[in-house]
């Protein structure tokens, strides 16, 4: 039977290999806490490389690592308790468009589709999980627009690097990767809006919903300030601009963070951070890193950062560093807290730490659901 | 009675009456100092007095310290109890009833009085410390005092008292000696009814992390009774792994110093609290809170100074591994307390030093609490005189401190040639040579072979210095030892045998010696064998022979007897043979034999 290849399957080979590297490399793109009314982190979803969108419930991930493997540092698999196959590729991100019961989860990816699905179908499921991924149809799918060359040839369908929202006009902001940003308008599904003069694709985006603005972070380095009303760029913030000046390298704004009352804005690009008060357009300092910045979120007047190294540092508004939680992904796209101050900092390989508030881990797991 | 009670209304210092009115009641036998049942008939007098005047007290609602004091008089006027204390204390100190009497009757007022009064009274004790804390009245009336301190604190309360509370113990402590062991824990047991209780449960919803939750109060079980930590590995595994995520958790979050400083400013209002509030709702505040950090983390250092410190049985010492993850652990939590805001360097040293003077006292127990106080040493004087006059001897007294450190003084004793050493037998021998020359007529009273001594010491040295002339000892007794060339012709020829003649009835007397000694050995095995090992032993010892006289005589009377000449002749004769025995055996008798001593025993046996 050894060495006999005369049933041999290239095809059958190459794809489990694939699918097995595929599986190693798995990543967390998006975590994000979905609401839950009693104030407690309930249930994080969860947007990974392989296109799916996945719910886990962390009280049963705790009574798991307890009852399962005590106090060891094994890691968990979890199981989802709602599992969604969200996109072809990627998933990139992963938001929650606040409708009173009418909650919806929406999710981008790499397919160029913004797709949402409401949250009560997704929490109110009695398919087993086997039997899951296709079996709720999105309630919505917008999907970006490609370009018409001549001869009518179709330009690839541009990416959707990050999403936001803006639940007052029912609008929804998507960074794609075709420089531009827009505004889609959830109820009719069309664009409102397109916000163009990027010079490269957009990594991300958030919405200042209070003076309806909204901030993109662009891979040419820069990031603007829209207004909505008019879609015209009212700020160029070039934060590398010295650094682009001296040196001549060219690191592009990963992520950007907008505190709560929205006057605070954190910008990565490359190694380091800055910090600028929007009201009064006014820079307040600049940080150098370790390693770049993949994610941030502002926490009341401190800022939780994720780069590339298994840490989630917490810096207060100069940058200066207030601690360092070591975390289980060696690299790490995303963090998202919690309002009761729990952070969940998803990842390479397809980890997800989640920490109290405290600073301890509550739990650890890896999303190897299929 | 009313004799006192006139008594403590005069105002007169109580040295002027007191004594007079003790020996105006009892009239005791002897004048000032009473005897065994006076002295009880006089405390309960003073008892019954005191009763009387505390129940006036009362009823007419005074303090009962000021009761009877006269308004009109001036104010140094003291009321009846403080006034019949005084004078119940002044005969105690001079001696004139029994000293217990005084704190008898404190124990008395204080159980009879409200915690009000009381309070009057301490204040009284306390002024009287100095003159209740003299030997003589402490020795009598510290376990009275002791249990009057218990019984009041036992009726006060903890929290609302706490300075009277304070008070007494300050008493206390200068009342007792620094070493006074009865409130020590000896054993060095622990509380282990302190117990800090935690929610098991995690409450509704899960807005904490309560695996953290019940791991951090659980290492209070630790630190309430840390020898279960020696005990057993597991529990000290668990302990390591539950004290890393504490302290990892306490890493995550250094403090800044603005908490700290908010914290100072709270923690001066806030009311002190002697533990923790373990409500899971407070975890998050708590562990924002320096304070609480150290608190916990001196906790952690007093457990691990605890676990250092090595044990009362060789069981309870650390092993190699623990004492390494002690040291690590202890490492971390210092440098953790030193960045705790405010001024944690400070604040780590000062603990370091208290947990030092801890670890003293730990030694100090361990000692078996050795007093720290010093009696003065009154009779100095006289004493180092007498000190002076008999200085210590190394070697029990001044004879064997000399004979040991007579070699070190006289560096060249050795290489004197005035020094005494062992005669050569030429000389040694002459006055017998002399003796036996008949023409001298020399009474054999005076005949030197009738001088055991001297033929004794001969012997010895003819053993070592001339075996040939000390084995005609067997032929022709000790005047054959002495050497031919002393003898006046006449007499040598006697002792003169010729060589071969000789050897052959050396041969002879060999075999025969052999059975002798054999006989001889059935019947006093151990007498020969002891003597053989005295005059063996003997001649390699004194090699200066300064002191050969007193070996000699030693040698003697270990023997148990005076060596008469008979005797030793028998012991020189079997060595002898022995020697001889054995150069026989190797040649003629026993081929196969290889070890003399063996060979005699054979032919022993053989003979028996």
């Amino acid at each position: 039977m050894l060495g006999d290849a005369t049933n041999w399957d290239e095809d059958a080979y190459r794809e489990s290999l694939y699918k097995e590297r595929e599986v190693q490399t798995r990543t967390v793109f998006r975590t994000a806490w979905a609401p839950s009314l009693s104030g407690c982190p309930e249930s994080i979803v969860v947007a990974s490389s392989d296109g799916s969108i996945a719910s886990y419930s962390i009280a049963s991930c705790i009574s798991k690592l307890h009852s399962g493997y005590g106090n060891t540092k094994s890691l968990l698999a979890a199981e989802p308790h709602c599992f969604l196959q969200g996109h072809d590729g990627p998933a990139y991100d992963v938001k929650f468009f606040d409708a009173g019961d009418n909650t919806l989860l929406l999710s981008c990816g790499d397919d160029g589709h913004i797709r949402g699905w409401r949250w009560n179908e997704c929490t109110d499921i009695e398919v087993p999980i086997y039997l899951q991924g296709s079996h709720i149809e999105p309630v919505m799918d917008l999907m970006n627009l490609q370009y018409k060359g001549p001869w009518g040839a179709l330009s690839p369908i541009p990416e959707n690097n990050a999403i936001a929202t803006n639940t007052q006009s029912g609008s929804i902001f998507s960074a794609a990767g075709d420089s531009c940003a827009y505004c889609w308008d959830l109820e009719s599904g069309k664009i409102k809006m397109v916000f163009k003069g990027h010079s490269d694709y957009l990594h991300c985006i958030v919405a200042r919903n209070t003076v309806n603005q909204i901030i993109t972070g662009s891979e040419d380095g820069t990031a603007r300030i829209w207004d909505c009303k008019t879609g015209k760029c009212i700020q160029l913030i070039d934060p590398a601009k010295d650094n682009k000046k001296q040196k001549g390298n060219f690191s592009c704004v990963r992520c950007i963070a907008l505190d709560a009352s929205e006057s605070w804005l954190a910008c990565a690009d490359g190694r380091s951070f800055s910090v600028w008060n929007l009201p009064a357009s006014d820079f307040i300092s600049r940080t150098l890193t370790r390693s770049s910045m993949q994610d941030m979120v502002f926490c009341d007047n401190q800022i939780l950062g994720v780069g590339a190294e298994p840490l989630l540092t917490r810096f207060d508004i100069h940058g200066s560093i207030l601690s360092e939680i070591q975390c289980a992904p060696q690299s790490a796209f995303s963090v998202a807290v919690h309002p009761s101050g729990v952070a969940a900092v998803g990842g390479y390989g397809g980890l997800v730490d989640v920490i109290s508030q405290f600073g301890s881990h509550l739990c650890t797991f890896f999303c190897q659901y299929r | 009675m009313e004799e006192f009670r006139k008594a403590i209304l005069q105002t007169a210092p109580p040295e002027n009456f007191a004594l007079q009115t003790v020996q105006d009641v009892i009239k005791p036998q002897k004048l000032t100092k009473l005897a065994q049942d006076e002295n009880q008939l006089l405390e309960n007098i003073l008892r019954r007095l005191l009763q009387e005047l505390v129940s006036s007290a009362a009823q007419s609602a005074e303090p009962i310290m000021q009761y009877g004091m006269s308004i009109d008089d001036n104010e140094t006027a003291q009321g009846h109890i403080p006034r019949l204390l005084d004078i119940v204390l002044y005969l105690c100190e001079k001696e004139h009833v029994e000293g217990g009497m005084i704190f008898q009757l404190l124990e008395d007022l204080t159980e009879m009085s409200t915690l009000r009064n009381c309070k009057d009274i301490f204040g009284y004790i306390e002024s009287k410390q100095d003159i209740l804390g003299k030997q003589e009245l402490f020795a009598r009336g510290k376990l009275v005092m002791l249990r009057t301190c218990n019984q009041l604190l036992r009726r006060l309360s903890k929290a609302s008292d706490v300075v009277f509370c304070g008070r007494i113990l300050m008493f206390l402590a200068h009342f007792f000696p620094l070493s006074e062991r009865s409130a020590v824990n000896i054993k060095g047991v622990f509380n282990t009814s302190n117990e800090t209780k935690y929610e098991k449960e995690p409450p509704d919803g899960f807005s904490i992390d309560f695996n953290f939750y019940k791991t951090f109060w659980s290492l209070q079980e630790y630190f309430c009774n840390p020898a279960s930590l020696t005990l057993a590995s597991t529990k000290w595994q668990k302990f390591t792994s539950s004290l890393a995520v504490v302290l990892n958790t306490f890493d995550a979050q250094p403090l800044s110093d603005e908490e700290g400083d908010a914290n100072m400013l709270e923690e001066e209002s806030a009311t002190f609290s002697i533990k923790y509030l373990t409500s899971s709702k407070l975890m998050g505040l708590e562990l924002k809170d320096p304070s609480f950090r150290r608190h916990v983390l001196v906790q952690c250092l007093i457990l691990f100074d605890y676990l250092k410190a090595p044990g009362k049985n060789e069981k309870d010492v650390p092993s190699e591994t623990m004492r390494e993850e002690i040291k690590s652990c202890e490492e971390r939590v210092k440098k953790l307390l030193e960045v705790t805001p405010p001024r944690g360097k400070e604040f780590l040293q000062k603990i370091e030093h208290i947990l030092e003077r801890e670890n003293n006292w730990v030694w100090w127990k361990r000692d078996g609490c050795p007093p720290f106080e010093k009696q003065p040493i009154e009779k100095k004087t006289t004493h180092d005189a007498t000190k002076k006059r008999r200085p210590r001897w190394r070697l029990g007294n001044k004879e064997l401190s000399q004979l040991w450190k007579w070699a070190d003084q006289n560096p060249n004793a050795l290489t004197d040639p005035q020094r005494v050493r062992t005669p050569a037998i030429s000389e040694y021998w002459k006055p017998l040579a002399e003796d036996m020359d008949e023409s001298a007529g020399i009474e054999a009273e005076y005949h030197h072979k009738s001088n055991r001594v001297y033929c004794w010491k001969g012997l010895r040295f003819s053993a070592r210095q001339d075996l040939e002339g000390f084995s005609r000892f067997t032929d022709h007794g000790i005047e054959g030892v002495v050497p031919l060339e002393l003898l006046p012709p006449d007499v040598r020829s006697k002792y003169q045998a010729k060589p071969n003649e000789r050897s052959k009835r050396a041969k002879k007397e060999e075999t025969k010696g052999a059975v002798r000694q054999a006989e001889e050995n059935q019947m006093a095995t151990p007498a020969s064998e002891n003597d053989g090992e005295g005059t063996r032993s003997d001649p390699d010892g004194p090699s200066v022979a300064m002191d050969a006289d007193t070996t000699v005589a030693a040698g003697s009377v270990s023997q148990g007897g005076t060596p008469t000449p008979e005797e030793n002749k028998q012991s020189s004769d079997t060595d002898i043979g022995q020697e001889a025995g054995q150069l026989e055996a190797d040649a003629e008798v026993e081929p196969g034999m290889i070890d003399g001593e063996i060979d005699a025993e054979v032919d022993l046996d053989t003979a028996g």
